[in-house]
């Protein structure tokens, strides 16, 4: 199953209702069959730029990331759910690519010599 | 006058060049010893690795990963006064790099981690690594 990564920004809200609203999420998850993974908080911050959500100019907001495994046909409906929901300001589902190796090294010594050989 | 041409003579006898010895080292060698050793010379030179070699040049983001939640990093290379990202002619980056720095910037504006048009305030006393000179 391919690996998905789930960042999703919710309102600014006191402890409770962001552990139901989290706890919310990941119950559809596992109603569609994911194998959530993990649930990582990246702190409460202030919003870049007011988001305009649900009738209601935010600028604060709590950032979440949810990793999980799940078949590709649910993404769309998963989006689709929380876009409906009044708490979450801004759901994006991105998928994890396997890691490239570095190995390979940085690519400036061959882009050098080309350019010196072009000229 | 007899010890003139006496000196001259001489000077005639005397070679003008320096002579060298014919016979060398191997040539010797091969005269008194007869085992033959055409192999080992000892004037030949060592194999080693270049001594002078340089390490292998680097852009500074060649062993970090770049991802879109690391907000510190990619502002960095975004200009302070209108967050636009800086060209690879600024940043110094390989391709590989900078495509991934501007793709990860995208991102993150996207999904609301990062602002477009302006460089996060806290993130304005970072050093310099890009190297670019504002117009005062």
């Amino acid at each position: 199953m391919p690996r998905y990564e789930l960042c999703v920004i919710l309102k600014a809200m006191q402890r409770p209702e962001t552990a139901a609203v989290l706890r919310r999420t990941v119950e559809t998850l596992f109603e569609r069959g994911a194998v959530v993974r993990s649930l990582e908080n990246l702190g409460e911050r202030r919003l870049p730029y007011k988001i305009s959500k649900h009738n209601c100019r935010h600028t604060h907001g709590g950032y979440f990331s949810i990793d999980f495994h799940a078949s590709p046909n649910i993404v769309s409906e998963l989006l689709d759910h929380l876009e409906r929901d009044v708490d979450v300001l801004r759901p994006t589902v991105l998928k994890k690519d396997a890691e490239v190796s570095e190995a390979q090294g940085c690519g400036l010594q061959n882009e050098k010599a080309k350019g010196a050989t072009s000229r | 006058m007899f010890a003139l041409s006496f000196s001259r003579l001489l000077l005639q006898a005397l070679p003008k060049q320096p002579v060298t010895p014919r016979a060398t080292a191997q040539c010797i060698r091969s005269l008194t010893t007869s085992q033959q050793d055409p192999l080992k010379k000892d004037d030949m030179p060592i194999k080693m690795e270049n001594p002078y070699k340089q390490p292998p040049k680097t852009c500074i983001l060649c062993n970090v990963t770049v991802d879109f939640k690391n907000v510190q990093l990619l502002s960095q290379f975004i200009s302070p006064h209108t967050g636009r990202v800086y060209g690879r002619h600024i940043t110094g980056l390989c391709g590989r790099k900078q495509k991934e720095v501007s793709k990860a910037i995208k991102k993150a504006r996207s999904m609301g981690f990062m602002s477009v048009t302006l460089k996060d305030p806290q993130f304005m006393k970072d050093p310099d690594i890009v190297g670019i000179k504002h117009f005062e």
